[in-house]
């Protein structure tokens, strides 16, 4: 009898993944902070924390999303910025810096300045390991085609509470245009979602969208696919 | 000939009448009904009120809508600034809430009723209910305590300060709002209001999980209405979904009619409130942009045959865009009439 009490890495990291997954879906952020805290002292590197615990975490909601097991707004704010949060500072203590996986430029869509959503597919995107240039609300298609030019961006994302926002000309349709003209539409994608789009599924193929996301938090993985598909 | 007065008492009381009652909650089409544009027609008590009684007439549904946009309650409280467009509703473009000392310092009038900024919506209401006299509910739109600060703080730092604190600044906040729920509750029906929808996104499992919900949203939602009452009030989640939250707010609350999500399942939603209240079925009016006027009839068909059995019923819009073609509202409202009827 005696001595320290040896846990196997495999089952501490399943431990961590099971405390900091429940943290997340009681929208706790001090407790989910405190479990990732609590993994870098029992020396859990932060490569670690980012690809076996947080990214995980986030793909594991997403596949109960697609399941349809209940999950809510504030469940999605969390995590989002929670993932995010951790990432950020993780990524600073990285051995070697990760790889970007591409770049987004995002915004609300003209006449629209509702950003929860916004946040929340941003704070997705950075867990992700994914550059966002975020523009901001109430944006015209003219600022969305610039910077995802000047920013070399692979993909354009457009959020739109209202469904006018998301119809209207200076919205994700006057962005298809813009990029029509300038022959764009092979290097830069459109994606859009928001709560218009949740009671319309096929209003994305209306508004000249690529792709659409039900959610911020399923925002994520539909931007890192279409992203992929762009690389070499 | 049978009122939308005499329809929803007959539906609130399980009696059946010609038809269930059809509810309409059409907005900025009255800009177009007038020949204003969206900007100039908010601008006036008297447009609203005669746009909705126009519409009312011509498309001959059951109630009249006195809501102007919802960024009406923020400039009760001081918003200045208003974002206008031509496709549809405006929308609250500067926040009043933007660090703590704002919310310590936000005063909520004693008296609603006489504030400027309410004039033009007490001249609508009281030219509604004159109008109506008595023949079709006038509704009127206010936001919960629990909601109305996302319309003073923009929902991204509502949420933030709802989940992650600091608590007693959220709570302070809560406190004034609940104050002002009441005393609008006070100034609309003084200005002649029927029907009150209380509007509370977060008061839906969609928007927080069931223990923020039983913990937070119910006690400051019992505040709101525990000296005002609820039996002119309706139960709406503002599209979303009703669903695990209806039960405890049955019991709990007890409102006697409850609006339900368009994504909600309508016999489910009847199932769950039983006899115990009225359920309005909602139609996905964002859908009704793109239908053709035989799937609008067809959708109409489907809601009525699962929601009717049973009585204690009505038809609902949700939104209503600026968008959907003059057909399409016809096509809902006729289909409504034929397929809800009762006599």
């Amino acid at each position: 009898m005696g001595g320290p009490l040896v846990i196997p890495v495999r089952d501490m990291l399943h431990e961590i993944i099971r405390r900091y997954n429940e943290a997340v879906y009681d929208t706790d952020r001090p407790r989910a902070m405190k479990v990732i805290d609590e993994a870098v002292a029992a020396g859990v590197t932060p490569e670690e924390v980012v690809f076996s615990v947080v990214i995980p975490g986030l793909e594991g909601m997403i596949d109960s999303i697609s399941k349809k097991f209940t999950h809510n707004l504030a469940q999605h704010f969390m995590a989002a910025q929670i993932a995010a949060a951790v990432t950020d500072a993780m990524v600073a203590r990285f051995a070697v810096p990760p790889a970007s996986e591409g770049r987004v430029v995002i915004g609300n869509a003209h006449g629209d300045i509702h950003s929860l959503g916004k946040r929340i597919v941003i704070g997705c995107l950075r867990a992700l390991m994914i550059d966002v240039v975020d523009l901001g609300v109430n944006v015209a298609p003219e600022d969305f085609v610039d910077a995802a030019v000047k920013q070399e961006a692979g993909v354009i994302a457009i959020s739109s509470l209202m469904v006018h926002t998301a119809r209207g000309p200076k919205g994700p349709v006057g962005v298809r245009q813009l990029l029509r003209a300038m022959d764009l539409e092979g290097r830069i994608k459109i994606v859009v979602g928001g709560a218009a789009y949740r009671f319309n599924e096929n209003l994305y193929t209306i508004v000249e969208a690529d792709a659409w996301a039900p959610d911020g938090i399923s925002a994520g993985r539909v931007i890192l696919d279409l992203l992929r598909e762009r690389k070499p | 000939m049978t009122t939308g007065m005499e329809r929803l008492l007959a539906a609130a009381s399980g009696r059946t009448s010609d038809r269930i009652p059809i509810f309409v909650n059409m907005s900025d089409q009255g800009a177009p009904t007038l020949g204003l544009s969206i900007e100039e027609y908010f601008r006036s008590g008297e447009a609203v009120a005669e746009a909705q009684l126009a519409m009312r007439e011509k498309y001959d549904y059951d109630n009249l809508w006195s809501l102007f946009y919802v960024g009406k309650e923020a400039e009760l409280l001081g918003c200045k600034e208003i974002l206008f467009s031509e496709y549809g509703p405006p929308n609250v473009l500067d926040f009043i809430l933007k660090k703590p000392e704002d919310i310590h310092r936000l005063v909520i009038p004693d008296d609603i009723g006489a504030l400027p900024e309410f004039a033009e919506q007490k001249k609508c209401l009281q030219i509604l209910k004159r109008e109506s006299a008595g023949r079709w509910p006038v509704c009127a739109y206010l936001t919960a305590s629990m909601t109305m600060p996302a319309l003073l703080m923009g929902m991204e730092r509502w949420m933030d300060l709802a989940l992650n604190g600091p608590f007693s600044l959220r709570d302070e906040l809560l406190g004034k709002l609940s104050d002002f729920f009441r005393r609008q509750v006070r100034a609309i029906r003084e200005a002649g209001a029927d029907i009150l929808i209380y509007a509370n996104p977060f008061g839906s499992t969609d928007f927080v999980p069931m223990k923020f919900f039983e913990e937070t949203s119910v006690p400051w939602m019992e505040r709101d209405v525990t000296d005002t009452g609820v039996a002119d009030m309706v139960y709406y989640c503002g599209m979303a979904r009703l669903g695990e939250a209806l039960t405890p707010v049955m019991e709990r609350l007890k409102f006697p009619t409850y609006y339900l999500s368009p994504l909600d399942d309508i016999a489910a939603g009847k199932k769950v409130i039983g006899g115990r209240g009225l359920t309005a079925g909602v139609i996905n009016d964002i859908e009704l942009i793109d239908w053709t006027p035989e799937e609008v009839r067809a959708e109409v068909k489907r809601m009525l045959a699962a929601g009717m059995p049973g009585g204690k019923f009505f038809f609902g819009t949700g939104v209503m865009p600026f968008a959907i073609p003059e057909a399409n509202i016809r096509a809902m409202v006729e289909a409504a009439k034929e397929f809800g009827a009762q006599g």
